[in-house]
């Protein structure tokens, strides 16, 4: 998928400039820069989210994406959670689960699993969707470094697997090169990629 | 030798509810032996044979099964539109700014004007019955909803729009869940407003269901008949919220309760 993006305005206020973005599977792309600086709007932007925007976006891969929470269904228990989504089947949910080590969670409710165990949940829909390109969204910014860690190397395990693209949107430099990303840093007003 | 020790607090059982309703049959009864006029208040027990006698006639089943038929149209009638009404209004802007107006003068128009508005326009038949009650409840459904609609958790919303799930299956899975609340509430608040209403427009327009021979019984000051109709179907009206709606309720949100 390619992104031209010319700008993109809250109201008076341009938050991103002129910037070009192509993804396409097997490839991994960071987007680094400070807080607030636009990087969750360009990933809005390219999951579809956010059309109002001057530019131009092509492709038609399939998307997944993995949020800064899980965003799960609270009313649906771990296997529909998967299911409903992305529209696959109970035996390929349970696959995914006990990919992502939840194999005996099946039909307990988001509720009754920790924050770790949500966010593998998450991680285990975004692949059930079966993506060419995985969208995450600063998926490690709320956890503690050790849960951090395990699920980075397990994404990283996991997009080897599938082949799938990746976009991460994160602040931090060491989860880029931890998945191996080509890094991309937004900077300025409105911001662009920078050279580094 | 009170009883203080109780394992589940929070729940007290029926002690509470039967002495109250027991105390109001005492006050009932006292005030009718005091009363130098028994036909304006009769005792408890001559209402509860005229109920009976009602009961074995087959005049209550009749016009009590008329006039439950029409709060059960009306009340899907009301629910139906109320809700389509509500997600469209708390989903769109403009459908707000547009509709609101209408819906605050709707939610101010006394119930007595829509129905007599209803039975000249549409004419004295059921449809216009039903209509009316139903004119007289959607707008507190749709504000209800409207106010759920509202507060949708915006971040499912991003998760079904990239997972392109269907609108059925968002409306199914995303959007009843959360609104299930609203929907119970404003599905409880409304069977108690739908029947009062159903007997008014009985009591002006129908010749049958219990609003009808309330009219009846009112043009001879029959209090004793007024208040065994009124008993028997209250007691129904409280049978449909606790065995149908209650149960309703406590299945849509199940899925709150932790395992313990």
């Amino acid at each position: 998928m390619r992104l031209d993006l010319e700008a993109k305005s809250f109201g008076p206020r341009q938050v991103l400039g002129t910037l070009t973005l192509s993804v396409t599977r097997g490839e991994r792309l960071a987007i680094l820069g400070p807080s607030g600086i636009g990087k969750s709007t360009l990933l809005r932007i390219l999951a579809g989210l956010d059309r109002q925007y001057q530019g131009q976006l092509q492709g038609a891969e399939r998307l997944a994406m993995v949020f800064q929470e899980a965003v799960l269904l609270p009313w649906r228990d771990a296997v529909a959670n998967i299911t409903l989504p992305t529209g696959c089947d109970a035996t390929t949910a349970r696959d995914w689960l006990s990919e992502v080590g939840l194999e005996g969670h099946e039909t307990k409710f988001p509720r009754q699993l920790s924050v770790g165990q949500q966010r593998r949940l998450a991680l285990a829909r975004a692949f059930a969707a079966g993506p060419d390109i995985l969208l995450m969204d600063e998926p490690f910014a709320s956890l503690d470094a050790a849960t951090a860690a395990r699920m980075l190397a397990l994404t990283d395990a996991l997009l080897n697997r599938t082949g799938a693209g990746a976009v991460l949107v994160t602040h931090d430099p060491a989860e880029a090169r931890t998945l191996g990303a080509l890094a991309l840093h937004l900077g300025g007003c409105p911001a662009r990629f920078q050279k580094d | 030798m009170t009883q203080t020790q109780n394992s589940r607090p929070s729940r007290p059982g029926l002690v509470p509810g039967v002495l109250s309703v027991l105390a109001m049959l005492v006050l009932w009864t006292l005030a009718s032996q005091l009363t130098d006029r028994p036909q304006t208040l009769p005792a408890p027990w001559e209402v509860a044979a005229r109920i009976l006698r009602l009961a074995s006639g087959g005049e209550l089943w009749l016009n009590g099964g008329m006039t439950l038929f029409r709060v059960a149209a009306s009340f899907a009638l009301a629910m139906a539109a109320g809700m389509a009404l509500g997600l469209w209004m708390g989903r769109s802007r403009a459908a707000d700014h547009w509709l609101n107006p209408g819906l605050i003068i709707l939610l101010n128009v006394p119930a007595l004007v829509v129905i007599v508005l209803c039975y000249i326009w549409i004419g004295l038949n059921e449809t216009a019955a039903i209509l009316a009650v139903a004119l007289n409840k959607i707008p507190v459904v749709t504000v209800m909803i409207r106010e759920g609609t509202r507060a949708l958790r915006p971040d499912l919303d991003d998760m079904a729009r990239v997972f392109r799930m269907s609108p059925l299956t968002r409306l199914r899975h995303i959007v009843l869940p959360q609104l299930a609340p609203h929907i119970a509430g404003a599905a409880r608040a409304g069977i108690s407003l739908i029947w009062k209403i159903v007997l008014v427009v009985e009591f002006l327009g129908r010749s049958n269901g219990v609003g009808f021979k309330i009219h009846l019984l009112f043009s001879s000051f029959d209090v004793e008949g007024v208040l065994a109709w009124a008993l028997a179907f209250v007691a129904v009206m409280l049978a449909i919220d606790l065995f149908l709606l209650r149960p309703a309720e406590r299945r849509a949100n199940r899925w709150r309760q932790d395992a313990a």
